[in-house]
């Protein structure tokens, strides 16, 4: 028996776990994930981007260790949102790891973290469909939120994550559609297309779509993720709404 | 302070197993990897304060520290675990208490090399487990 595999599921049982991914990288997963746990107080925010933890970066967390209680891993709070982050065990050194060492590091983070009365539970996925994805389906039935560009790069990934979700029996909750246009003096411009692919994608699914503007101050708000109230939160409290 | 986080995911977690067997536990034995560096009168202490008024009440724990054998993935060198006891030593002194292989001992291939040839792809059976469980 695996006692912290069977603690962390215990501890997600009755919650809300919504899983921010996407297969590609850099395509705003850590960012929709952040802003989905600032628009629903009482949230928590699971940084399993092991080797890349944006999480503590995005909130101006880097650097800081969770401290350890006797009931577990104490979150580092932030704007109302309890932040859990490998991070914040490591401290600020690279993080390499094999399959069952990522396996490992999600089933005790999971387990150990002290979530509270914490609901829902956002998960901010690393890029690829490796170990982290095939440990958290071990622990949870999580909701998949999946996250693209309007570039075929990104979509065709995407298109193959939610084909290995539908397999598992997931159907994505939302899909966002991320950098989608500019907003210039009040009309949209659509810099790479309209997104069609990614739209029938959501469709084919019944999953609604969410269309985020490429918006050059988010910029500024990285370290203070929580002090952003720009067009791209609007829409992302939005999507939280709806799940 | 790990070994209070562990001792409560253990209870808790056989509790329920308990519950849902109908028994009650009398004997525990959880196997713990060496470079854990867990205190095993800390984690017994937790155990028996934390066992009080569940199906664990009568039960004892017992904890088996074992020597992972490791094998590095890049140049094939297998080792054990004397050979890697300096790289721990030294990391320990490193974090003090915040020592991060004491949660989560899988991540020791992020802090550990080859003896050999200095890949960090080092490959050992690291997990928490338990090994036995004897019922009443
Ligand atoms: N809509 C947007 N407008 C402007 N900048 C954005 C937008 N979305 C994301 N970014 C920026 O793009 C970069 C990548 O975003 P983010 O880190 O969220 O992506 P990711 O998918 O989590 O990446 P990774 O795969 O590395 O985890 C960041 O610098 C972020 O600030
Ligand atoms: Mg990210
Ligand atoms: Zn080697």
């Amino acid at each position: 028996m695996r006692p912290l595999l069977e603690s962390a599921r215990e501890k997600l049982r009755r919650r809300k776990v919504v899983a921010v991914m996407s297969g590609k990288g850099g395509v705003g997963k850590s960012v929709v994930a952040a802003l989905a746990a600032l628009a629903k107080p009482g949230s928590a925010l699971v940084d399993l981007d092991l080797e890349g933890a944006s999480a503590p970066r995005l909130f101006g967390l880097s650097g800081r260790l969770h401290e350890i209680s006797k009931e577990g891993i104490e979150p580092l709070e932030v704007g109302g949102v309890k932040v859990f982050s490998l991070g914040g065990i490591v401290g600020d050194r690279y993080v390499v790891l094999p399959g069952y060492g990522q396996a490992g590091a999600v089933e005790a983070l999971l387990a150990f973290a002290k979530l509270g009365d914490s609901d829902p539970v956002v998960v901010d996925m690393p890029p690829g469909m490796g170990e982290e994805l095939l440990a958290l389906s071990r622990i949870t039935d999580f909701l998949p939120v999946l996250v693209t560009t309007p570039s075929k790069a990104s979509y065709g990934v995407v298109k193959h994550l939610a084909e290995y979700l539908a397999e598992i029996g997931k159907k994505p909750a939302a899909v966002v559609l991320n950098m989608a246009y500019v907003d210039c003096g009040g009309s949209r411009i659509y810099p790479f297309g309209r997104g069609e692919d990614a739209r029938r994608l959501a469709e084919s699914f019944g999953a609604p779509l969410y269309e985020l503007p490429i918006d050059p101050s988010l910029e500024d708000y990285v370290g203070r993720i929580h002090e952003y109230r720009g067009p791209i939160a609007y829409v992302v409290r939005q999507m939280v709404e709806g799940l | 302070m790990h070994e209070w986080s562990l001792a409560l995911s253990l209870v808790q977690t056989l509790d329920r197993w308990a519950l849902e067997n109908g028994v009650q536990i009398k004997r525990v034995v959880l196997s713990v990897p060496s470079p854990a560096q867990l205190d095993v009168s800390i984690l017994t202490e937790a155990f028996d304060t934390l066992k009080r008024e569940s199906r664990l009440e009568q039960a004892k724990l017992e904890v088996r520290v074992r020597s992972p054998r490791y094998r590095c993935r890049a140049c094939g060198y297998e080792f054990g675990q004397e050979e890697v006891d300096q790289q721990i030593r030294q990391l320990m002194g490193q974090y003090g208490e915040e020592y991060p292989l004491h949660l989560i001992p899988e991540l020791l291939p992020t802090f550990v090399k080859c003896p050999r040839c200095g890949s960090h792809d080092i490959e050992a059976e690291l997990s928490i487990k338990v090994d036995e469980v004897e019922t009443i």
